[in-house]
């Protein structure tokens, strides 16, 4: 097939909720017609901790103590196991057709995390993968990655701690794993926010995945009359 | 009788005892094996044995996985249509669906993959089966894909 095209969409600040409901549309969009452009959804977060389909590592009584912490929590339908998101952490969804790219799953991880190692690097930050899934600058965590396949359609993604406040993830075991996390920001010593990474990110991700992006705007999906009608155009 | 006579009378009935007992055993053990094995486009295959059909994923699906790590399949008793997602394989922090090859209900599921997920990459045509089912709709086996089929359309996805 030619270059496939992703239309990059920005939804700014957004609760993890009102993500997953845009995230829902596309992916219905190229499960029902796989030659439709695919998206690459761009977000921060609002506090929240999400755990992947594992769900029997974490009983409930320690999902509320987090609520307490004043972060949501949400049980996906990703792989991996705990993670946080929000404010300064840069977190993409790539809504893409792996059955058109005649591609598996690991290989689709490997591209992602291969994309991260290229923004870190465009920082000036030496980056590593290991057989832990996520980037790793030294022995610390600067990225997560969780990923659902339906019918060759991914969802879900990565989540690149920019400059988020990571005293939040002291109150979980990242992605299980007794190791630390850190940031852009940590690493590079000066503040590196979410617009910083955002190009860097957009160019890596061309490049490894061999595609055209272009911006796009949000959907207009119905929904009930919030206090913020204007919140879903995203901007941050 | 001559030498001769002799001579082509031991070779015939060489020739069928080697096939009475070499190549029948053979061919009645490989189908024995493989089962009537029906694949899915999504990589499921399904072994009919009577009334009961096992399913698992196929050799070229558990590669493209990585190694399996969690296995979240159904309950006993759970319906299912062909077609309709039954579960997920969890592997490399993405955990990618599992489809029904046929309609029926859960009799049994895998209790090993539990303690020891990695058979579905050791073995995934054997210890490595997800789950057992009944099958209710027997004409749907005639819309999956044999052995040669699925092995030609493999071949025309990495193409």
């Amino acid at each position: 097939m030619s270059r496939p095209v992703l239309e990059v969409v920005r939804l700014g600040l957004v609760s993890y909720s009102e993500a997953m409901r845009v995230q829902r549309f596309y992916v219905d969009r190229v499960k029902s017609r796989p030659s439709s452009a695919w998206t690459l959804l761009l977000c921060e977060h609002s506090p929240v901790y999400t755990i992947g389909i594992r769900t029997s590592q974490y009983p409930d009584r320690d999902l509320d103590l987090l609520r307490t912490k004043g972060a949501e929590v949400h049980k996906t339908n990703r792989g991996g196991l705990i993670t946080f998101h929000g404010p300064g952490q840069l977190v993409c969804y790539p809504i893409l057709h792996l059955g058109l790219l005649k591609k598996g799953i690991r290989w689709y991880v490997g591209q992602l995390e291969r994309t991260v190692v290229d923004v870190c690097g465009q920082f000036g930050l030496r980056a590593n993968t290991s057989p832990l899934t996520g980037v790793w600058i030294r022995d610390h965590k600067v990225c997560a990655i969780g990923i659902h396949c339906s019918r060759y359609v991914t969802s879900h993604g990565l989540a690149l701690n920019c400059d988020v406040d990571l005293s939040w993830f002291s109150h979980i075991a990242p992605c299980g794993l007794d190791k630390g996390v850190t940031s852009l920001s940590r690493e590079m010593q000066r503040r590196i926010c979410v617009e910083e990474s955002v190009h860097p990110l957009l160019h890596s991700f061309s490049r490894n995945f061999n595609c055209d992006l272009h911006d796009a705007a949000p959907p207009h999906l119905h929904r009930d009359p919030g206090p913020c009608p204007g919140h879903i155009s995203g901007h941050s | 009788a001559t030498r001769s006579d002799f001579s082509s009378l031991w070779s015939i009935e060489t020739a069928a005892v080697f096939v009475l007992f070499v190549c029948v055993p053979r061919v009645w053990f490989l189908n024995f094996f493989k089962g009537t094995l029906k694949f899915t486009d999504k990589h499921e295959w399904v072994r009919v044995e009577g009334s009961i059909g096992t399913v698992g994923i196929s050799n070229y699906a558990q590669e493209a996985l990585g190694d399996v790590v969690y296995c979240g399949l159904p309950e006993v008793g759970q319906k299912l249509e062909q077609m309709e997602e039954f579960g997920a394989l969890e592997s490399v922090k993405a955990a990618s669906e599992l489809y029904s090859p046929l309609t029926g209900e859960v009799s049994e599921i895998n209790t090993e993959l539990a303690e020891n997920p990695g058979l579905v990459n050791k073995d995934c045509y054997g210890e490595g089966w997800l789950i057992k089912m009944s099958i209710e709709k027997p004409e749907e086996l005639d819309g999956l894909m044999d052995q040669s089929a699925y092995d030609k359309f493999v071949k025309s996805l990495e193409d």
